[in-house]
């Protein structure tokens, strides 16, 4: 469906994409992933054709339309702060396209109510002016103006950003919601691991405008292929040398030259007179400290020199106090290794480099 | 905003002071002096005269004048807006090759005016001037005179008149979400539709504002009818200057001011309906800054470039003249004959040969400069309390601070000598008349409105959490106002500053009734050293002033603009919003 | 505001001063910031008769004989409205330069003080104040005259009266009409015309006729070009005559190259008589006598008359004076004009004018 080829993007002297190479499948919600500055703006914005690379192609279905402009792509884009017309209402927002497309009027009628009925938006908010909008609703009538349009892609630079947590949680599934129901392939811009892992069907990881890993939110989490996926993505603690000695580490092919990672739910803390489950590793370490959430406790216990964190359940079941000794249980083969250069390790039997 | 209960407000030592002194000032010197001028002029010996509105009513003359500055008033609203719109656009918005060099091109209207921009422009276009020469090679039956009447007046006052455009609209421009203009590209939109559909519909309230002021430019159009009027296009401020000069016709001019006023006032009050509901407040808190647009019709591109060159052109020539012209004598002058030869500072040596002759320019940079702080500074504290506050009272007064947008300057500065030529309890026992003190009030008194409206819409734009927020930490009014939101309105209290400076500088109509005559400012220095019939270099020395005080009001405009333009940061801050809605209206937005 | 304003005053006095100090110091006059309407010891002198150096010259010769003046110029009927308006606290001490008919707007409105000079016996009484109170004294005497361009007419073509231009049609557009009617100039021509048709039965005394002048005046005449000077039309072939005051035709003509006449009708010509004054209410009328004494004297208005082409008016400057100017002033025949109707009449002449002539 979209199909980025080599493509090396620069302003000025800066090069922020120097080869991108990607693939986004028809219907799929895919996410561009990294922290700000990581080229995944450019990349979608090279899609949007608002961006000219300076080398390669961009297919979309098949054809070339690298130097197709914005709106022959049939490309709809929701911008960050949706970008919605001030000067007109929410009716003249989503009418803007096909006025300029110069539908008739009554097929301009029926496609925005349609598409507004779709985005539940209501006939009373069409007439509405856009400052008396929740940001919520703006997001929605951002959406319809893109989607009235019928494009075949549909571009989300970061649209939740601007809104408020809990906002931001609800739109989310909403968002989700509406882009299954449409079925329209999704090209989605976040900075935010929470969001991309929710809604995404694959992820994208961007650094320093190179594609770290792509994968299904699951690849990407449970096998981050470098140091930068494993520590960009969920929360992972760093291990020492002496940590990974402690782990016998002959016998389960680690390797102590290595950046060692630990994810804070892949590890457990060893209560009194359990049985260890097969293959687990039993480490000693004293509390340093506990945060309390409710549903759960995160506990940071000290061993050799490692400050491992570590998810508890609040299930009713007996917790050390902070300065207390406490045994870590883990499996070894959860250990992520990368090299010191960020290379995930050859022929390593963990981690899984995906689609590498 | 919500409205506040006078009894709260005035719980606040900080409004309690501030009101205090306000109340003492338009009393003294907005409400006392004019509505004695008024009275004394409308009711002499207490009873009224309809005398002037017969005599004006019946002169022929005062009629036509008095639709000619409303016809001008109203086409100037129109023609300013489309020149300056496209300066803007041309400067700003496109893609265009050289724009910073059309910019400084378009300034010049920041540094010069009056009559000797319509001189200018009369050297370049009039009977002997350059273009002229040249037109009459090409048709040697056109007249020469061709560029005089009312086309001659509205096509100089649309190029002088842009200044407000360039500092005003610029900076809304600037403030354009740029991603709305890709959302529309995205849609399908091309340069013009963009241009037309989104961005120009959101610089509305700017255009409002911008439309307001030339419409009042255009009502007080004097030097460019003078000028290039001719026969068929003589203005009304003219008259009203020529009848508020003597004492049995001063009814007349009253009554012309008012008229004046009133339609100064209606155009606010419709402006303001018009413009409710269209300020359009930033839906985002990200917004990306705007690009520069490519016009993708090379057609398109290409008659837009050349437009812009040759308004370029149309701005720059009458300038350069005058530089080139103030280096050679009054006879060249007259006669438009000009040549490298005939180049000398003579005229300099003459008008700043003898020792006294600095004195003037200190003397009116000195005013000028204070008139300007006691102003903005006055007024930030004034507008703080106007736009934090609503109610009846500070509607009042609002209203009251716009009195001296109704009467011309010289008919404040009578009321002002009719007032304080002797011992009134309202400013003690002093008596003004003859002291260095009173022109400085006139200074600030005719400086209110442009700077009340300037500072509330900059006021308007501060985020009130940040007050907010200082408030809770604990701060006085007094300190959040001096820490918080000073700062804040800042770079508009400083461009205001400068423009009032520069208009103050070289001011005659007030000067000529209060200047003290040890401390005589430069605007009747000015006067004496060009008026023709005094002397022969007149002329020339209307040329060497007119370059000395581009100089210093460059230089002003450079202070507060040029520098911040050197980093792209600080040229951020200075974002000028321009107001004009009347207070009633804002009151319920 | 009011202590604002006090300490913006002192200000501007200080940086004043010492930028004064600086420019060339000793030269300057009393710097002293009055407290209060007159000043201190310097002498403040309105004029309008301030250009070309006379307020440098004038101010140095005044030194030189032991007064310390401020020259305030300003045009004549500015100087007059200033003066009317601060009569309640008069600034200025002594008014000198503008002609009779500004000299009798002042008396009517009371804003003078009558003083006989020490050279009121060497002055034709003619030229002083109508009234014969002796309010104001005269200077220098200049005729308001038609120049017209002698290589267009002879002295025989050439019009004989103001009339001729508007009535006979070979002056129709040749003559240069002034609008603008707040000058000194344009109101002693209006008054000399008009001043053949006074009619106690006419719109403010005068008769039918004579407004039919005035619109007459308009209408065939060639509007005056804002800063361009009659000269340089007349020298361009744009007209071929103007009004123009005696003492400014000598440096016209070698400046433009014109050689001009001037019309010299049967009933004569109006004559601005530059007077001076002592302003009602000035603190120090004493050494406003002395210094009017001192500038209307033979001596003083022999030089000012040397320097400036001017002519005299006290008969020892006269005997003095450039042999040419004189001969030339005496030559002109004086109008007989009403001068107490004209001035009381003038500001209401202008109005009308103003509102119903003027195109």
């Amino acid at each position: 469906m979209i199909r980025y080829e080599n493509i090396e993007v620069t302003f000025g002297d800066f090069v922020a994409i120097p080869q991108l190479n990607l693939e986004v499948a028809e219907g799929e919600f895919f996410t561009l992933l990294g922290p700000s500055g990581c080229g995944k703006t450019t990349a979608l914005r090279t899609l949007a054709g608002f961006i000219e690379p300076s080398r390669g192609d961009i297919h979309v279905d098949g054809r070339v339309v690298t130097r197709l402009r914005s709106d022959q792509r049939r490309v709809g884009m929701v911008f960050q702060n949706y970008a919605l017309f001030p000067s007109m209402n929410v009716w003249e927002n989503i009418a803007f396209g096909l006025k300029v497309r110069k539908e008739n009027k009554t097929e301009r009628e029926r496609l925005v109510r349609e598409i507004a009925r779709r985005v539940d938006l209501s006939e009373e908010q069409l007439e509405k002016n856009l400052a008396e909008l929740s940001g919520g609703q703006q997001q929605r009538v951002a959406i319809a103006r893109a989607l009235v349009l019928q494009p075949k892609i549909l571009l989300l630079d970061e649209p939740l950003s601007n809104l408020d947590a809990k906002l931001r949680h609800q739109l989310r599934g909403q968002l989700k919601e509406l882009q299954s129901e449409f079925g329209i392939t999704t090209v989605y811009v976040t900075h935010d691991q929470d969001e991309a892992l929710t809604m995404s069907d694959r992820i994208a990881v961007f650094n320093k405008g190179r594609i770290e890993q792509v994968g299904t939110p699951q690849e990407i989490y449970d096998s981050s292929a470098s140091e930068f996926v494993c520590t960009f993505i969920g929360e992972a603690s760093p291990l020492t040398p002496e940590f990974i000695v402690a782990l016998d580490p002959a016998t389960c092919g680690l390797d102590t030259r290595r950046s060692s990672y630990l994810r804070l739910e892949k590890v457990a803390l060893l209560t009194p007179g359990v049985q260890m489950a097969p293959g687990y590793r039993a480490v000693e370490g004293i509390v340093e400290s506990a945060s309390y959430h409710g549903l759960h406790t995160i506990f940071t216990i000290t061993a050799h020199g490692a400050r491992v964190q570590v998810l508890f359940k609040e299930d009713g079941q007996e917790r050390p106090e902070v300065g207390e000794r406490a045994v870590l249980a883990l499996d070894p083969r959860h250990v992520l290794q990368y090299e010191r250069d960020d290379a995930p390790v050859p022929g390593g039997h963990h981690p899984v480099a995906a689609q590498r | 905003m919500s409205r506040t209960p006078v009894r709260t407000m005035v719980r606040s030592p900080f409004v309690l002071v501030v009101g205090v002194i306000l109340t003492w000032f338009v009393a003294a010197f907005l409400v006392w002096p004019n509505a004695n001028l008024l009275i004394e002029t409308f009711f002499p010996g207490g009873k009224f005269s309809g005398r002037a509105v017969e005599k004006l009513t019946s002169s022929d003359r005062a009629m036509k004048s008095l639709f000619n500055s409303f016809l001008l008033a109203v086409t100037l609203a129109i023609t300013t807006n489309i020149v300056g719109v496209f300066i803007v656009l041309v400067t700003k918005y496109f893609d265009i090759r050289g724009a910073r060099i059309l910019w400084f091109g378009y300034a010049t209207t920041f540094i010069y005016g009056g009559i000797v921009l319509a001189a200018g422009y009369k050297f370049v276009y009039g009977e002997s001037g350059i273009v002229t020469g040249a037109l009459l090679g090409v048709f040697p039956g056109l007249d020469p005179n061709w560029f005089t009447g009312y086309f001659a007046v509205l096509t100089v006052m649309t190029f002088a008149t842009t200044t407000n455009h360039m500092l005003f609209l610029s900076s809304s421009l600037a403030k354009v979400d740029h991603q709305t203009i890709e959302a529309a590209q995205n849609m399908g939109a091309g340069t013009f539709t963009i241009l037309f559909r989104v961005v120009l519909p959101m610089l509305r309230p700017m255009l409002f504002a911008t439309t307001i002021l030339s419409f009042l430019t255009g009502l007080g159009a004097l030097s460019a009818p003078q000028v290039l009027g001719g026969r068929d296009f003589q203005t009304i401020t003219p008259m009203i200057l020529t009848f508020a000069g003597s004492p049995t016709s001063r009814d007349l001019a009253a009554l012309l001011a008012v008229v004046l006023g009133v339609a100064t006032i209606l155009m606010l009050a419709i402006m303001g309906k018009l413009e409710k509901g269209g300020t359009y407040f930033s839906l985002s808190r990200v917004s990306t800054s705007l690009a520069r647009q490519k016009i993708t019709n090379p057609l398109a591109n290409a008659v837009v470039h050349g437009v812009a060159y040759v308004l370029f052109v149309i701005y720059l020539v009458p300038v350069v003249l005058i530089i080139l012209y103030s280096f050679v004598d009054s006879r060249t002058i007259q006669s438009g004959t000009f040549s490298i030869d005939k180049m000398s500072l003579a005229n300099y040596g003459r008008v700043l040969g003898h020792g006294a002759s600095l004195r003037p320019f200190l003397v009116s940079v000195v005013y000028s400069a204070a008139a300007a702080v006691i102003v903005v500074g006055g007024l930030l504290f004034v507008t703080r309390i106007l736009s934090k506050y609503r109610n009846w009272l500070t509607t009042v007064f609002e209203y009251l601070l716009h009195i001296p947008w109704i009467l011309p300057a010289a008919m404040i500065a009578l009321g002002l000598i009719m007032s304080y030529d002797h011992p009134n309890p309202l400013v003690g026992t002093f008596v003004l008349t003859g002291t260095t003190v009173i022109l400085l009030i006139a200074f600030v008194v005719v400086k209110i409105p442009f700077t009340l409206r300037l500072l509330k819409a900059s006021f308007a734009s501060v985020n009130a959490s940040l007050e907010e927020a200082a408030t809770l930490m604990g701060a006085s009014s007094l300190y959040t106002f001096r820490r918080i939101l000073f700062p804040a309105v800042l770079p508009v209290a400083a461009a205001v500053l400068a423009l009032n400076f520069n208009s103050l500088l070289d001011d005659y109509d007030t000067a000529v009734f209060l200047a003290h005559p040890l401390f005589q400012p430069l605007g009747l220095v000015i006067k004496a050293n060009t008026d023709g019939a005094a002397s022969l270099d007149a002329r020339a020395n209307t040329f060497v002033y007119t370059v000395l005080l581009m100089v210093i009001t460059g230089l002003t405009m450079y202070l507060v603009y040029g520098r911040a333009t050197a980093t792209g940061k600080r040229r951020a801050r200075l974002r000028v919003p321009v107001p004009v809605s009347l207070p009633a209206d804002e009151a319920t937005s | 505001m009011h202590k604002l304003s006090t300490i913006v005053a002192v200000a501007v006095s200080s940086v004043l001063m010492s930028a004064c100090g600086a420019a060339g110091g000793a030269e300057d006059p009393s710097t002293s910031p009055p407290s209060k309407g007159a000043s201190g010891d310097t002498l403040i002198v309105y004029t309008n008769s301030n250009a070309d150096g006379r307020a440098e010259w004038l101010h140095d010769e005044a030194a030189k004989a032991g007064f310390a003046i401020e020259v305030v110029g300003q045009g004549g009927g500015d100087t007059t409205n200033k003066i009317m308006a601060e009569r309640g606290n008069p600034v200025a001490d002594v008014v000198f330069g503008l002609n009779h008919m500004y000299f009798s707007t002042l008396v009517a409105g009371d804003a003078l003080e009558p003083y006989e000079p020490s050279w009121s016996g060497d002055v034709d009484a003619d030229l002083a104040d109508p009234s014969g109170d002796g309010n104001f004294w005269p200077l220098v005497q200049q005729g308001i005259v038609l120049a017209y361009n002698a290589e267009v007419f002879s002295p025989e073509e050439a019009p004989q009266n103001w009339t001729d231009l508007w009535n006979d049609e070979r002056f129709d557009g040749r003559y240069e009409s002034v609008e603008g009617l707040g000058g000194a100039t344009t109101q002693l021509i209006f008054a000399g015309i008009l001043d053949d048709y006074k009619d106690p039965e006419g719109d403010l005394g005068i008769s039918d006729e004579g407004w039919a002048q005035i619109e007459g005046y308009f209408e065939h005449g060639s509007t005056v070009v804002p800063e361009k000077d009659l000269y340089l039309r007349i020298a361009e072939g744009e007209v071929d005559m103007g009004q123009m005051f005696t003492s400014g035709i000598p440096s016209r003509e070698t400046e433009f190259g014109v050689d001009s006449e001037i019309m010299r009708p049967e009933h004569g010509i109006p004559f601005a008589v530059e007077q001076i004054a002592v302003v009602k209410g000035t603190d120090q009328a004493e050494r406003a006598h002395e210094f009017i004494d001192w500038f209307g004297s033979a001596e003083t208005q022999t030089a000012w008359s040397a320097e400036f082409d001017s002519m005299p008016v006290n008969k020892g400057a006269i005997a003095n004076a450039d042999p040419a100017i004189v001969k030339f002033h005496e030559e002109l025949k004086q109008q007989e004009i009403d001068w107490s109707f004209a001035a009381e009449h003038i500001a209401s002449w202008i109005e009308k004018v103003e509102l119903e002539y003027v195109p």
